[in-house]
């Protein structure tokens, strides 16, 4: 009884772990964000800004919620993790099984056995975007209309991309810029370096001309509401009554749906990236080499 | 307060990002991935065990069969075997009785036949003697001095020996 008890105790304060973050978000939008007149399209709210050696850090809003998000889902990890067993039975660990299984299943189809250890990064990937793009349902400025938080992102899988493409060797790595013609080589970088800075537009604009467009569309309906239905006595006549409802839908889609999407766009084009500009089958030919060296030095 | 530009780079903010990134990859490799993956190879390890078991069991269960299987193979035959030996046993008591049944039978018959041509003979000897004494005794009356007895009796003995033979013809 007594362990069944703290065990449900941890639960609890695991899952309070995990909400904080957000309601601290919550608070210091509530606490910062100045009451603005009319329409405004802004990037994140600046904080603070920390002298580095080479320029400024701005501390906005989009880096604060990335942390929060992260810390939320650090406590999550906890909270689905605890307490599993082998047998089973509990619904969170079906859900975290689901987890790690279809991450794990999408990897192998996509890049292969030997990048079966990008699951977890693949994760990741997918885990931050969507949680941050969702966080505007909570009134929050998500990190993922900040184009410098997903530029971060698209130039860690750039250098994931290089790193796998070196695998046979930085001259190898060059050689294929001159693929299939020399002259082409040019078009190469250029196509090379357009990777990341597409990837990081994509999600961000995406994100970001979500929001715009729900603004826009929330003023015009307000626009609309006062134009059509300012005539009613008194309050009713400021209350924008078409407000309602329509927002909301949209919200569903831009927030909920373009979330998700983009976050499994950005993930889908990680894993092809990656293994796609892997030399799979150098690398497999230069492994077999190396194997047969080995075996003639052991003669 | 002031807001960034809606499009603006800082590298440090890129900076941090990345890394950020990289941290929460970190965080789900080692606090959801780690725990799952060792369940799953604990839960796979005991599937594995469950499994053996059962195939031995299984294999026990089919030895077990087959032992029985031999058994009443085995006792089977050994039923059959003292069906036989009791039928065989059974079938010789039985001619033995039969045989010695008939041996009695043969024995009581051929006494009685003796027995019959023993009392026939000697019933055979009775009337001659008797036919002889008559005979005699009449002759003795009817020619008393001409023959003597002896005479008399040889010739009537040879008479009746024939008579006897006629008879024994009819018999």
């Amino acid at each position: 009884m007594e362990k069944k008890r703290w065990f449900v105790i941890i639960d609890a304060l695991l899952l309070f772990f995990a909400a904080i973050p957000i309601l601290t978000g919550i608070v210091l939008r509530v606490l910062f964000t100045p009451a603005s007149e009319g329409i405004e399209i802004t990037g994140a709210l600046i904080f603070t800004t920390v002298k580095m050696p080479w320029g400024e850090l701005p501390i906005t809003e989009a880096q604060i919620n990335s942390w929060l998000v992260i810390l939320s889902v650090f406590w999550l990890c906890l909270y689905l993790t605890h307490g599993i067993t082998a047998k089973g039975g509990s619904r969170r660990q079906y859900l975290c099984e689901w987890v790690v299984e279809k991450t794990e299943s999408l990897v192998q189809e996509n890049m292969g056995e030997y990048f079966s250890g990008f699951a977890p990064f693949i994760a990741a990937v997918m885990a931050l975007s969507a949680f941050s793009s969702l966080l505007s349902l909570f009134g929050l400025f998500p990190p993922t209309s900040d184009l410098n938080i997903v530029a971060g992102w698209a130039i860690l899988v750039f250098l994931l991309i290089t790193f796998y493409k070196c695998k046979c060797g930085p001259l190898q790595y060059l050689k294929s810029f001159t693929e299939p013609v020399a002259f082409l080589t040019p078009l190469n970088v250029i196509s090379e370096i357009a990777t990341p800075v597409s990837m990081a537009f994509r999600h961000y604009g995406n994100i970001l001309s979500g929001s715009i467009i729900s603004v826009l569309i929330a003023a015009a309906l307000g626009g609309l509401s006062s134009l059509l239905l300012g005539w009613l006595p008194g309050i009713f006549g400021e209350i924008p009554f078409l407000q309602i409802g329509l927002p909301a839908v949209l919200s569903v889609y831009f927030d909920v749906f373009s979330g998700f999407l983009q976050a499994f766009i950005f993930a889908m084009l990680t894993m092809l990236y990656v293994a796609g500009g892997f030399p799979a089958e150098l690398y497999a030919k230069k492994q077999v080499k190396k194997s047969q060296k080995k075996i003639k030095i052991k003669k | 307060m002031q807001n960034l530009d809606v499009i603006s780079i800082n590298l440090w903010q890129i900076l941090i990002s990345l890394c950020n990134l990289f941290l929460l990859f970190l965080i789900l490799k080692k606090f959801l991935y780690k725990p799952v993956k060792k369940m799953m190879a604990q839960r796979q390890a005991a599937l594995d065990e469950q499994y053996e078991k059962a195939a031995e069991s299984e294999r026990a269960a089919e030895m077990d069969r087959k032992a029985w299987a031999e058994k009443i193979q085995g006792a089977k035959a050994e039923a059959d075997r003292l069906v036989k030996t009791a039928e065989a046993r059974a079938d010789r008591r039985s001619e033995q009785i039969v045989a010695k049944a008939k041996d009695e039978a043969d024995g009581i018959l051929r006494d009685a036949q003796s027995q019959a041509v023993l009392e026939k003979k000697k019933a055979k000897a009775e009337i001659k003697r008797e036919i002889v004494d008559v005979s005699a005794a009449l002759t003795e009356k009817i020619l008393r001095r001409e023959i003597s007895e002896d005479d008399h009796r040889a010739i009537l003995d040879s008479v009746l020996s024939e008579i006897g033979e006629e008879n024994d013809g009819y018999q």
